[in-house]
This record gives C-alpha cells, sequence and structure tokens, in this order.
C-alpha cells in the first residue's frame, strides 16, 4: 500500500428523522411498523398535490451548513431531478442542484484523531432534498410503503479528499454526531438514517488521482471501512497485475457476504435527470437576520465539549473522546457533572460500568435505569464511607438488575460498619476465642494478621471497615 | 444528440410511452418547426445574458411552513383508486434491481 | 338560466324559484348541451339545491373544469390515464367556492390536462361549438365555455396556462377571467405547466367573474405560489369610473397594413377590434398603439411550447397506473407504466412529452429549455415597461372566429402567430387577464382581451366592466348559427 496513493470521496446521506412533519409536506415524519398510516396526499403524487417547504428542514439544514463553514446562498432554490421508479411517486425527487444552490456550497470540516492530531475534509456541497418510499421485496412481487416518502434528507458530499479508511470512518462518526448534538437526526444506522457512497481510487502519483470507482448504499460506518479497504485492494492488484486498465469508472455495490465490491450491471446511458427549477417553490429569500438567529441556537458541539472535559475537568483524551462520541453520553455525563459527582470518578463510571452494561445489553443509555442522580446517591454513600467501593458496585449491579432505586437499598442492614466500638468488641472477642494462633502470631507468624481480620469481616458479613478491622486487630494484639 | 427517429423513440422509452411509426414522424415533423422557432429565440441579441425566468412572480415572497404535522387519511381513501393492494401497500411486480 | 348570478340571487330571495329548480333545470339543460356539443365528463344527476342566504352565489348551481380535485366525483383532467379517479380531497378553489353555498352540478370536459387549443383531446371526444356544431369552441377549458355560452348556468371554473380561458371566450361570446397568476390557490389543480398555470373563471357578464373569484380566492398554505389577497374585493370594488386610465395595443399585431397576406375574416375582425377602441375612447381612457421588437413577438409561441412542453411531461410523471388510474398490463412495472400511459394519453400528449423530455436533456436545456425561459423575461420585462405608464394591454383575441373542426378554413400563416398566440403574455407575466366578447363576424362571435400588471385585477376588472357596459354582448347565449 506504501507506494499506492489512495483518495476517498463520500456522499453521506442522513434522514432528518427529528422533524415533526415532512420536508415538503405536512405528513408526520415517524417511524412505525404499520404501513402507509404516515402519508400525505402530496407524498402519494396524488394530481393537483404541492410541495410547501417545512421551515424547520430547512433550518436543520442551515445549521450543518454553518457548521460546515459552508457558503449559504441569498436565495434557496430547488430542483426536480426527474426519473422513473415505483419508490418514487412524483416521477420526480425534489433537491437542490448544482452546488451554488445547494444549502451548503463548499466549505471544510476539521476532524480530530485519537491521537490529538487532525485533518480537513473538504466540502463540495450539502443540500436538503425529499427522501422515497419504501420498497418491500416478496416473492414475485414488491410493495410500495409510503410512510418515508417525503422525509427530509440531507446530502452531504466531500471532495476527493480522504486518503484512508479510518480517517473516512472517523470523519463520518463525527458528522453523526453533529447530526445528533444539533438534534437534526438520531443518524441511527439501524433505523436506516444514514447511507453513504464511497467513491475510492488508487494512484502511484499523489498529485494524480486514480480512476474512481463509486460503491454505493454502503449502510453502516464497518462496512465503509471494509469497502475502502477491499476496493483500493482490488484496484491495487489489479495494477500490481499489468490489469489497470480493467480499473474503469463504475458504480459498484458492497456485498456482505463475500467482502467484496461487486459491479452492477451497467446501463447502457447514464441517466440523464433532466434538473430544472421547482416551479411551485418560490426563491426564498433567506435573511441574514434568520441565519444569525440561527447560528446563535448552534448548541455545544463535540469538540467543543470534549476540550472543556480534557481542560476543564482533567479528563483524559481517552476518556473524552468516549464520552462524546454519542451526545446522549455526553449528556448524562454533564448531568453528572451539574450534579456535583466528581469528574474523573464520573468519567469512570460512565465509560466502565455504564457503557460496559449498554454494550453488553445492546441498550440505549436513553432507556438506561440509572440516572445520574440515583449514581450520586451511591457515590455519596461511599464518599461518606457509609459503604464500601465494592458496595457501591454490588447496589449499582442490584439496582439495575431489580429496577429499584439505589437509595432503597442502602439500608441499616447493608451499611458499611464503621464503628470503632463495636468493631473493637468483635476483634476482642475473637482474639479470646483463638488464643493458641494470638500466641503463635506473637511468635512471629504474622501472616496470622490476615486470618484475625478475615474472620471480622465474616462476623460482620463484610460489612465492617476494612481499613479501621485492620488497625484496630493491630492495636489490639499488640496490647 | 440530434434529434431523429431513433432519438424519439429512446426518449419515449425513458418516458415509458409507446410510439406509433406516425407518431414518431409527426414528432419529427413538429420538432422542426420548434426548432425553427428556438433560433428566432437564440438570434435574439444579448439573450444569453438573461436570467432565466422560472417562477411566475418576480420578488414573491412566501411564507415556509410550520412544522406542525397533520394527521393521515384513512388507509381506505390512501387506497381507494389503486387497483393491486397487498394489505396496507401498494402493488406492484417484483422490482428487480 | 339564462340569468346572472345577482338576478338569479334576487329571484331566490324573493322565493321566485328554488334552489333545487335551478339545479334541476342546470342538470336537464347539461343534458342537452352534452347531446349537442359533449360539454361534460359527468353530469351530477343527484346533486341537490342548497339553502339560499345573503350570500350572492348560495343556491347556484355552477360546472367545475374536470382538472380540479373534487372529493368523491370522478376526476379525469379528461385523460384515460384518470378515467376511473375519483379523489379524496377537494382543491382549495372548488372549496372555497362551495363554502359560499353554490352547487356543481357537472364536471367539464377539457383538452386533456389543459394541452391543446382545441377542446378536440378530451378521452370523451370533441367538444363542439354551441353557436355552431361544426366548430370548435378552442380550448383547454371547452367543456365550461360551452356551457356557460349555452346558459347551462352563469359560471363554471376553469383553468389557464396559455389561453385556455380567454380564447374559449371569445370564441363563445362569453367572458373569461384569468386573474393575477397566485390569486387563487392551484392546491387540488391537476399540473400542467406549473409556473403558468393559473386558475380562474367563465361568465357571461365580468360582475359574475368579479364575484366568483371573490369567492375562489385566497391565500392556501398548501400552494405557496398563493398570495394574500384579503384587501381585495373584486366586486365590491367594481366600477365604471376608468375615465382617465391608459391603455396601449400592440401595433406589430394590430396594424392590418403590417401584414402581407390578411384572411377576410382576420382583417374584420381587426376592424372590429378598432371600433371597439373608439367605445373605449369614449369612456375617457386613453389607447395608445406601442411598438414592441417584432422579434419578442415572434419569440412568444415557441417560448410558450418549450416550457410547456417541458414542464407538463416532468409534472405528469405521477401517472404510472400505480396508486390511481387503471392499472396497465404487463410482467415488470417498467411494462405496465408503458402500457398504462400509452394507452392513457393521447397521441398529441404523447408527442409533446417527447419534445419536453428533449429540451430538459442536460446537453440541449440551454439552447431550448433556458432560452424559452429567457424569452419569457424579455417579453415579460418588454410589457412591464410598458405597464410603467399604462393601465394595461388591450387587444382583439386571436384571428377572429372559432375555427372549423375539420380544419377547412385553418390559416397556418407565420406572420399570424403572434396575433393568435399572444395571450400567452398573460401567462408569462402572471397578468391579470380578461377576455369579453365585442361584437360578431358571420354571426360567430368575437373577443376582446384586457391584461393589466401583476395584482392590479380591479383596474382590469373596471375596464372591463366599463367597456361591456357599452357594449350590446353582456350576459348573451349562444343561439345555434345555421
Amino acid at each position: 500500500m506504501n507506494e499506492y496513493y489512495l483518495t476517498i470521496g463520500l456522499e453521506m446521506h442522513c434522514e432528518g428523522s427529528l422533524t415533526n412533519s415532512k420536508v415538503f409536506s405536512s405528513g408526520k415524519n415517524e417511524y412505525s411498523d404499520l404501513p402507509n398510516c404516515n402519508v400525505s396526499p402530496v407524498d402519494m403524487g396524488f394530481p393537483g398535490v404541492l410541495p410547501v417547504l417545512n421551515k424547520q428542514a430547512l433550518k436543520h439544514a442551515i445549521i450543518m451548513s454553518l457548521i460546515l463553514h459552508a457558503r449559504i446562498p441569498e436565495y434557496m432554490y430547488f430542483e426536480r431531478k426527474n426519473y422513473y421508479y415505483p419508490d418514487l411517486p412524483k416521477g420526480y425527487q425534489i433537491t437542490q442542484n448544482p452546488p451554488e444552490e445547494c444549502v451548503g456550497n463548499g466549505g471544510y470540516i476539521d476532524i480530530e484523531r485519537e491521537d490529538g492530531s487532525t485533518f480537513r475534509v473538504e466540502i463540495d456541497n450539502f443540500h436538503l432534498e425529499e427522501d422515497a418510499a419504501q420498497l418491500t421485496h416478496l416473492y414475485d412481487t414488491s410493495t410500495i410503503n409510503y410512510n418515508r416518502a417525503g422525509n427530509p434528507l440531507y446530502e452531504l458530499v466531500t471532495k476527493p479528499c480522504l486518503h484512508s479508511a479510518d480517517d473516512a470512518v472517523r470523519f463520518l462518526e463525527h458528522i453523526r454526531s453533529i447530526y445528533q448534538y444539533c438534534g437534526i437526526s438520531e443518524a441511527d444506522s439501524k433505523k436506516g438514517h444514514l447511507r453513504c457512497d464511497v467513491n475510492v481510487s488508487v494512484s502511484k502519483d499523489p498529485n494524480k488521482l486514480g480512476t474512481k470507482v463509486e460503491i454505493k448504499n454502503v449502510n453502516s460506518f464497518s462496512s465503509v471501512r471494509e469497502t475502502i479497504l477491499a476496493e483500493s485492494q482490488r484496484q491495487i492488484d489489479l495494477i500490481n497485475a499489468g490489469k489497470e486498465a480493467e480499473i474503469i469508472q463504475e458504480t459498484r455495490r458492497w456485498d456482505e457476504g463475500t467482502g467484496t465490491t461487486i459491479g452492477m450491471r451497467d446501463k447502457v446511458d447514464a441517466e440523464d435527470y433532466k434538473y430544472f427549477v421547482e416551479p411551485n417553490i418560490p426563491p426564498y429569500k433567506l435573511e441574514a437576520s434568520w441565519i444569525e438567529e440561527i447560528k446563535a441556537s448552534i448548541p455545544k458541539l463535540p469538540y467543543e465539549r470534549k476540550n472543556s472535559y480534557i481542560n476543564d475537568l482533567g479528563l483524559s483524551p481517552y476518556d473524552a473522546n468516549i464520552i462524546i462520541k454519542e451526545k446522549a453520553i455526553s449528556d448524562y455525563y454533564d448531568e453528572c457533572i451539574k450534579l456535583g459527582i466528581e469528574a474523573k470518578s464520573a468519567a469512570n463510571w460512565l465509560t466502565v460500568n455504564i457503557l460496559g452494561y449498554l454494550n453488553k445489553e445492546f441498550q440505549k443509555i436513553e432507556d438506561f435505569f440509572i440516572t445520574p442522580t440515583m449514581l450520586k446517591t451511591i457515590l455519596d454513600k461511599q464518599k461518606e464511607g457509609v459503604i464500601s467501593s465494592k458496595q457501591a458496585k454490588d447496589i449499582f449491579a442490584e439496582a439495575l438488575e431489580k429496577h429499584i432505586d439505589p437509595k432503597e437499598l442502602i439500608s441499616s442492614d447493608n451499611m458499611q460498619l464503621n464503628d470503632e466500638e463495636t468493631i473493637r468488641t468483635i476483634v476482642k472477642d475473637i482474639l479470646a476465642n483463638n488464643e493458641a494462633n494470638v500466641t503463635a502470631y506473637k511468635n512471629g507468624k504474622t501472616n496470622l494478621f490476615q486470618f484475625f481480620v478475615g474472620n471480622v469481616m465474616k462476623e460482620t458479613k463484610g460489612k465492617a471497615n476494612p481499613s479501621l478491622t485492620a488497625k484496630i486487630v493491630e492495636e489490639e494484639l499488640n496490647k | 444528440m440530434e434529434f431523429n427517429e431513433s432519438t424519439i423513440d429512446k426518449l419515449a422509452d425513458l418516458l415509458m410511452i409507446g410510439l406509433t411509426p406516425e407518431e414518431n414522424k409527426m414528432i419529427l415533423d413538429e420538432f422542426a418547426i420548434i426548432d425553427k422557432n428556438i433560433d428566432k429565440i437564440n438570434n435574439i441579441k444579448g439573450i444569453e445574458n438573461i436570467k432565466p425566468m422560472t417562477h411566475c412572480l418576480d420578488d414573491f415572497k412566501c411564507e415556509l411552513r410550520e412544522d406542525i404535522a397533520e394527521n393521515s387519511p384513512s388507509i381506505d381513501d390512501l387506497l381507494a383508486n389503486c387497483k393491486k393492494v397487498d394489505g396496507r401497500e401498494v402493488e406492484v411486480p417484483k422490482v428487480v434491481e | 338560466m339564462d340569468k346572472t348570478i345577482t338576478e338569479l340571487h334576487e329571484e331566490l330571495k324573493n322565493n321566485h324559484v328554488t334552489s333545487q329548480a335551478l339545479v334541476d333545470e342546470a342538470i336537464k339543460k347539461s343534458h342537452e348541451v352534452q347531446e349537442k356539443c359533449n360539454a361534460f365528463v359527468t353530469i351530477l344527476d343527484d346533486a341537490k339545491g342548497s339553502d339560499v342566504t345573503d350570500d350572492l352565489l348560495s343556491g347556484i348551481p355552477f360546472g367545475i373544469k374536470d382538472n380540479y380535485s373534487t372529493k368523491g366525483i370522478l376526476s379525469t383532467g379528461s385523460s384515460n390515464t384518470l378515467k376511473d379517479y375519483v379523489p379524496f380531497f377537494t382543491a382549495t378553489a372548488i372549496e372555497n367556492l362551495m363554502s359560499h353555498g353554490c352547487i356543481p352540478v357537472n364536471k367539464t370536459c377539457m383538452d386533456e390536462f389543459g394541452m391543446g387549443g382545441t377542446g378536440t383531446t378530451a378521452h370523451t371526444g370533441v367538444q363542439k361549438n354551441p353557436w355552431d356544431p361544426t366548430r370548435m369552441t378552442a380550448g383547454s377549458s371547452s367543456g365550461s365555455a360551452a356551457a356557460v355560452a349555452a346558459g347551462v348556468y352563469p359560471f363554471a371554473t376553469a383553468s389557464d396556462s396559455g389561453d385556455s380561458i380567454r380564447k374559449p371566450a371569445a370564441y363563445c361570446g362569453i367572458v373569461g377571467y384569468k386573474p393575477t397568476y397566485g390569486m387563487i390557490s392551484r392546491y387540488g389543480l391537476f399540473a400542467y405547466v406549473s409556473s403558468l398555470d393559473t386558475c380562474g373563471v367563465m361568465t357571461r357578464s365580468v360582475t359574475d367573474a368579479a364575484i366568483v373569484v371573490d369567492a375562489m380566492k385566497g391565500i392556501d398554505p398548501k400552494d405557496m405560489t398563493s398570495w394574500d389577497s384579503s384587501d381585495i374585493h373584486l366586486y365590491q370594488d367594481l366600477t365604471k369610473e376608468v375615465s382617465g386610465k391608459k391603455l396601449f395595443y400592440i401595433k406589430e399585431i394590430v396594424d392590418k397594413n403590417h401584414y402581407t397576406n390578411l384572411p377576410r375574416e382576420t382583417e374584420e375582425h381587426l376592424d372590429n377590434f378598432m371600433k371597439t377602441i373608439d367605445i373605449v375612447r369614449s369612456l375617457g381612457i386613453e389607447v395608445d398603439e406601442v411598438s414592441i421588437d417584432q422579434d419578442i413577438l415572434n419569440a412568444i409561441a415557441s417560448t410558450y411550447v418549450v416550457l410547456g412542453c417541458a414542464e407538463a411531461t416532468s409534472n405528469m410523471s405521477n401517472l404510472t397506473g400505480f396508486s390511481f388510474g387503471p392499472r396497465g398490463e404487463g410482467n415488470s412495472f417498467q411494462e405496465i407504466m408503458k402500457d398504462h400511459r400509452t394507452k392513457g394519453f393521447s397521441s398529441l400528449i404523447k408527442r409533446r412529452f417527447v419534445i419536453g423530455s428533449y429540451v430538459l436533456q442536460t446537453v440541449n436545456q440551454e439552447r431550448y429549455f433556458k432560452n424559452a425561459q429567457r424569452a419569457r423575461r424579455l417579453i415579460v420585462d418588454t410589457i412591464k415597461e410598458q405597464f410603467k405608464k399604462y393601465d394595461g394591454l388591450i387587444m382583439p383575441v386571436g384571428t377572429g372566429v372559432a375555427p372549423k373542426l375539420d380544419n377547412t378554413d385553418r390559416v397556418t400563416d407565420d406572420e399570424l402567430t403572434p396575433l393568435e398566440e399572444h395571450l400567452q403574455i398573460g401567462n408569462f407575466g402572471g397578468f391579470p387577464s380578461i377576455t369579453i366578447p365585442n361584437g360578431f363576424i358571420n354571426n360567430l362571435p368575437v373577443g376582446i382581451n384586457i391584461t393589466g400588471n401583476c395584482y392590479d385585477d380591479q383596474n382590469v376588472l373596471n375596464i372591463a366592466y366599463a367597456l361591456e357596459s357599452k357594449m350590446n354582448y353582456k350576459n348573451q347565449i349562444a343561439k345555434e348559427v345555421k
């Protein structure tokens, strides 16, 4: 690979799942298992319907444009992309084209790697469009469900400027987190919110791009990584075998089963989409005051939070990176800090215990039973010395398992025993009942010390404060 | 792309319409007139410097729609005109990629 | 039914007639006109009269062009692709209108989806002119024009993308009014050329046109191109006080000397126009002859054809037969869609689709589509420049009377094209434009048109209203010419 220069361009589609209604109709934007229950006449393309642009969807697109440092045009135009497919009820998709008329034209975003280094991704354009209906393929029929038809869809097109699969995935993960942080989309691959087209080329000359191959509809980031690795290797192998001519500009698809890219049946001619301006949506002037208002409303983004975790709270970059990856997790952490939990302790609990549990159980933090307030209760009691760190973990696990507020579990019968008087009485009893061992200890068999401590623990069912117990045992033995 | 009989058939095919040979010939004749007339437009001095008029009313101010969802019409209404229905969905022959 | 809305309202209020009697008469008359002219897709035989209120439109029957979506009523756009389509929602304009208590009694024929100016391409057959069944009504609002002219009811809704209201009005001797683009919502109007399509009305008097459009108009959250006209009250503000207004006509189109080979009938038509101009002047209106660059006038018709074909081919891409309309036959979605469209569209539409798709191809857009859009602006700017000085443009409609259906008298002379097609200017600019009858040639009606600047509907109607009152063609009913 060293002698080859890999270049990647990405087209990332993200469904805007967090508007109430669709982008050009008042149909409900909501996932449902029931087909055709969130449909307006507009979404099915009945004769006479007209598109009406959703202000919130446009606002979301402008937020992204601002974050991507893209140029926002003075007027918003939409275009029709004309083609026939059963999932496209009007026979055209309302989208934006060319780049200078897109809600975001050009721009860039800087991405941070885990080691602290950064790289810049150049943006070609960012635009707002409508999603198609969903086809379900059965034995010899297909069925059309229009629930998804007309949902807002944001497409981000990068320049061919990425040079490794890892960087490509870092970029995608960061953009996904921005969608989540800004409340634009859940950006959940499992719900089909994210779809990527990947352009890959390899070249021996770093100043010249090789032949571009497009791999369409790659639906998870891990697949994007594998696609890039497999496709670049395929191209390198061809070049090495002297078959460079076999790398043609084409569209391929990623085949999960074989872990390879497969050429798609080429259409005789590239489809001409006959783009033209949508006459039913008047040019909409984007007032500078509105853009400013939107700019001011952008919440703290992942990198800002990360920097504040590292610089203000003293977290390690490693922990900070883990916490910011998902907005909900970062929100959970911020809530912990707000409640006054010590920063490092909160980070430790979150990254080890909580995320460990969520990953194991395939759960989302939004559905996690232990709230930051509950976590604080446990940690406070530990800090006060009322419970041991082991007990803290046990209570955490029990609360989670039984869905009981930890408060209920920290009662008198499981509180740590810290009363010196009580412990001393128990220690005295034990020493009195084990005279032979006391003598042996005093004659030099010092490892018997743990035997006495262990007996105290047994007697108190593990509740005696261990360090206090050790101290008292030592005092009594040395009397 | 020259406008000839095979262009016409290709375009018609992409438009999912079938043409008779007579219709094909008529299009050829009708287009010849349009082509001649379009030259009249293209010969207007300075035409290339004019901004294409894409909408009917210039300087038109419109409001965007507030993000409020409306309830879906009943499934009976949505599918009342559909000739092939499978459950709550529109059925078509299997779409092969 | 040969009365105006205000007259009928008076009779209803005074209990001289009931709403049900009017509806019954309109239905009866519909069947007669259907037999004679083939004007309807659907006659609503079960239509019921309604309560009579103080609203001028209450209790009065009317017709709806078949490209308006009407809930529970067959709405075909006169196309086989929608020959069985019964919508579950009603166009905003019709909802607005019906909220005034008027009663639809039929859906009127049209050139398929509004495309074509002859009234001959409806899936239900050729439309005939009530003045002379061997002649066309022109289109596309052919059925609405014939029905109103024949006295089925005082008004019918229509739509206009090139001259689809205003030319049939002239050929049928009635009033056709296309308001400013967006004054009436297009939601539920089957799209033909979205950037030109305008809802409007056919009536037999300017007053009735004002009353009906008052009831149809209004900003609609479902149509982004609609605008708030709540401060416009066309009927209430109608006045004959038009002295001091200024109009112009286009010399290159109206001047007889400009033509090398003028048909006699057209010459009479132009003479008649100039006589009407004298009447206009007698109202205290100044009328000037203005010269417009011939290149610009020559561009009108081809601009319309290119824009029309292009937008139409895209607009009608929803006609697949999958979720509405008859299902095509075949084994793949492509086959059944192609079968649906091949069987469903008339030859004219198919031909225009091919042309529309060609002019939209990336490699051809500059030469055809974009240049047509540029020519559109040039034409509009040229006319708007005149509107700085004038209240409106006054012009003869077409080259004369309604042509014969068998085309025997059809003149296809290039130099007559601007005269034939200049009403398209009104659609290019979204201008309010009204045709009123201004006389007869060989016992067949001809019309005159007044077009004003955007949003200036009141001015246009007032001039037409004043002029109408000085002529004898108000509320005329078609008398068959033998």
